[in-house]
């Protein structure tokens, strides 16, 4: 075997990464308004589907993305009454938004079953640079939403830590009867971040459609990426621009067992170097959770809290 | 909010009306059956039709109910797992994983220990065996998040997708011990005869359903009657408290999360002991785990009205196969649109529960004309 196979992986890493920083992104600032939203795998799921179902009737890339933002978007807006307004268990009602997502994927997504995508997100190309040894395929080997993804990294991370109504929105998360002091809507603010998480996440779902999967499949096209991208939240610690290395780290298990396949590798069954993702980042959380960690962290202080005016 | 003259607005209930226990999952199965039908109109089924296929060839033919029942028996299991860990507000969502785990533990007790055993303690064996295996895999969650807070709810969903891939490994992967030896085809290796119960007739309901209901009852009698159930309601209610009053919260994580994943176990090992009678890729299939954690939050929690959400659900499961396969095929996904339909409604409508609606007439002072 070549080094060149796992720079190729690394590149895969990088490019499988930003679904992840994209449903990261997303549950990050649903989480900072001090909203969790555990429905990830089923907006990545209805992103897909619709994406999939929208382009292959229109033969338009971008009204199929548009769509899946959309799609996230309406179902973080059910997400944000019932937690939000109806102060429903904001837990059940993410693993709620899981089920529906997976079974509407499902039943929408029965008669594309194998199908091929019907478009696909070229990626650009940069000429001379593309052909770099190294940074070539790893740095300019990208389509237009990925780096459109690094870019919104930085705008949130600016955005949360530099402006206003991110400083508004990281208290809202960590001391909301404060907020509603200063006379801002807890209420409405929670609602905005968490829309606009949810499109985000549909967005990561509908990119994930068309630059990774192979074809719509049943029980596998996002294989539990959207439970990832929660604890890379935590591993992000909140932070948008950490979200990039992190999601370029867990890209990195995910991928390996493809190459491992790929170069006909069989030290280890390919059944158990699939669970290689998810028990790193089980061994991720763990680590995480030691004390000295937490303190560093700096989750959300109200997160998952309901804010009630009355009660203060 | 004010809409036309008069002001809807929502009090505080100190108690709920009992009706209303009842009222609000009702609606809430009868709106998720409009949004089912809206998706079924769309996509060119008739809604009403489909419904009554569904009704018929899950809950009031014959063979449709016996059908249903035998699917509820593990579905109970999963139902009363996520319960018994929601109410004390550990959310173990990984009751997926556990069943298999569950169903591994059964066939490996059915494969190894039942030959060598008396024909009335075999099946017994069996069930404590996936019982133990299913708590075995959250015993890793429920320790971190006993010991160091670790969030239980992604390091048990997590397990489910290590589980997906160890059973696969087991009848896909390997020539190992579960899978049977005597045929190039990847299935599970059969399980003693003695460790398996027959079922009812020539139905599909078995024995292990009277287990799965006692065990309901059992349990519901368990929180409220013993010291253990006390301690854990308290705990529920306010950990500090809890703690003041000297109940040790280490102790009560931990062994709550183990009972809910031997729950989950259980059902697995019913699995093996009743239908399969061997480590079976179908039950990845059927989502109950799942599902488990619906008919938990639609019981809210109460373990003998577990009985009722899971006969419910497990209903529309056996019923969407039978849609699947008839002439006019609508995906089983339908299924699954529909628990998912029914738990947002249940969530929505708990704000009934707990607060009263009153609308007064707002008596607005008439514009001076000019």
């Amino acid at each position: 075997m070549n080094s060149n196979v796992w720079l190729l992986t690394f590149a895969d890493a990088i490019s499988i990464a930003t679904t992840l920083i994209l449903a990261s992104l997303g549950a990050m600032i649903t989480e900072r308004s001090g909203v969790i939203n555990l429905g990830v795998e089923g907006y990545l799921l209805m992103g897909a589907v619709t994406a999939f179902v929208i382009g292959d009737s229109t033969g338009q890339l971008w009204l199929a993305l548009g769509s899946a933002i959309i799609v996230g978007a309406a179902m973080a807006l059910v997400h944000a009454t019932l937690t939000v307004t109806l102060r429903a268990n904001q837990i059940v009602s993410g693993l709620a938004m899981v089920i529906f997502g997976t079974g509407l994927s499902q039943f929408i997504g029965k008669p594309i079953e194998g199908k091929s995508r019907p478009v696909i997100i070229e990626k650009i190309d940069f000429g001379v640079l593309s052909d770099l040894p190294i940074i070539g395929p790893v740095i300019f080997g990208h389509d237009p939403i990925t780096y459109a993804t690094w870019l919104l990294a930085l705008v949130i991370s600016l955005y949360l830590h530099r402006t206003r109504p991110g400083l508004i929105l990281r208290a809202t998360g960590d001391a909301p009867a404060t907020v509603d002091a200063q006379g801002v809507s807890v209420k409405r603010i929670r609602y905005v971040h968490t829309v606009a998480g949810g499109a985000l996440m549909g967005l990561g779902g509908g990119w994930y459609m068309f630059a990774r999967a192979a074809a719509w499949n049943q029980s596998a096209t996002t294989n539990g990426i959207g439970w990832i991208a929660l604890a890379l939240v935590v591993f992000a610690s909140w932070r948008p621009l950490r979200a990039i290395a992190g999601a370029v780290l867990f890209g990195f298990c995910l991928q390996v067992p493809f190459t491992l396949q790929g170069q006909q590798i069989n030290i280890l069954p390919s059944e158990i170097v699939s669970m290689f993702p998810y028990l790193m980042t089980l061994a991720v959380l763990v680590g995480l959770s030691t004390p000295r960690a937490r303190r560093l962290l700096g989750a959300p202080k109200m997160l998952g809290q309901p804010f009630v005016r009355d009660e203060r | 909010m004010i809409i036309g003259g008069t002001r809807i607005r929502l009090e505080a209930r100190l108690t709920s009306p009992r009706w209303l226990v009842v009222v609000v999952p009702v609606f809430s199965v009868l709106f998720a059956l409009v949004v089912g039908g809206v998706f079924l109109l769309f996509t060119g089924h008739p809604p009403i039709r489909t419904y009554r296929d569904l009704l018929d060839n899950g809950y009031t033919s014959f063979y449709g109910l016996t059908d249903t029942l035998g699917l509820a028996t593990p579905l109970i299991c999963t139902g009363l797992a996520a319960a018994f860990a929601f109410r004390m507000n550990l959310y173990n969502i990984g009751q997926e994983g556990q069943l298999y785990l569950g169903m591994v533990g059964g066939a490996w007790a059915g494969i190894a220990l039942a030959p060598h055993l008396n024909q009335f303690i075999a099946v017994p064996v069996v069930l404590v065996a996936g019982a133990l295996f299913g708590a075995f895999w959250v015993l890793v969650p429920a320790l971190l998040r006993a010991r160091m807070g670790t969030s239980e709810i992604v390091s048990t969903l997590l397990l489910n997708y290590v589980a997906l891939n160890l059973i696969n490994y087991f009848i896909y992967g390997s020539r190992g011990f579960f899978r049977d030896p005597t045929t190039p085809f990847p299935q599970g290796r059969l399980i003693d005869e003695s460790a398996r119960f027959d079922s009812f007739g020539t139905t599909n309901t078995y024995p292990t359903l009277i287990i799965s209901i006692l065990l309901a009852v059992f349990l519901f009698w368990f929180v409220r009657r013993s010291n253990y159930g006390y301690e854990t309601s308290v705990f529920a209610d306010s950990p500090q408290a809890a703690r003041y009053a000297g109940m040790n919260s280490i102790w009560l994580t931990t062994s709550v999360l183990l009972i809910s994943g031997a729950l989950a176990g259980l059902g697995g090992a019913m699995y093996v002991v009743g239908p399969a009678g061997k480590v079976d890729p179908g039950l990845l299939q059927t989502g109950l785990g799942y599902a488990g954690i619906v008919v938990a939050a639609l019981a809210r929690y109460n373990f003998v009205a577990v009985i009722i959400t899971a006969v419910l659900f497990a209903g529309l499961r056996v019923g969407g196969s039978a849609l699947q396969a008839s002439s006019d095929p609508v995906p089983i996904a339908i299924a699954v649109v529909l628990q998912g339909a029914v738990l947002l409604f249940a969530l929505g409508g708990e704000i009934f529960r707990r607060n009263r609606v009153v609308v007064t007439r707002v008596v607005q002072t008439a514009k001076v004309e000019a």
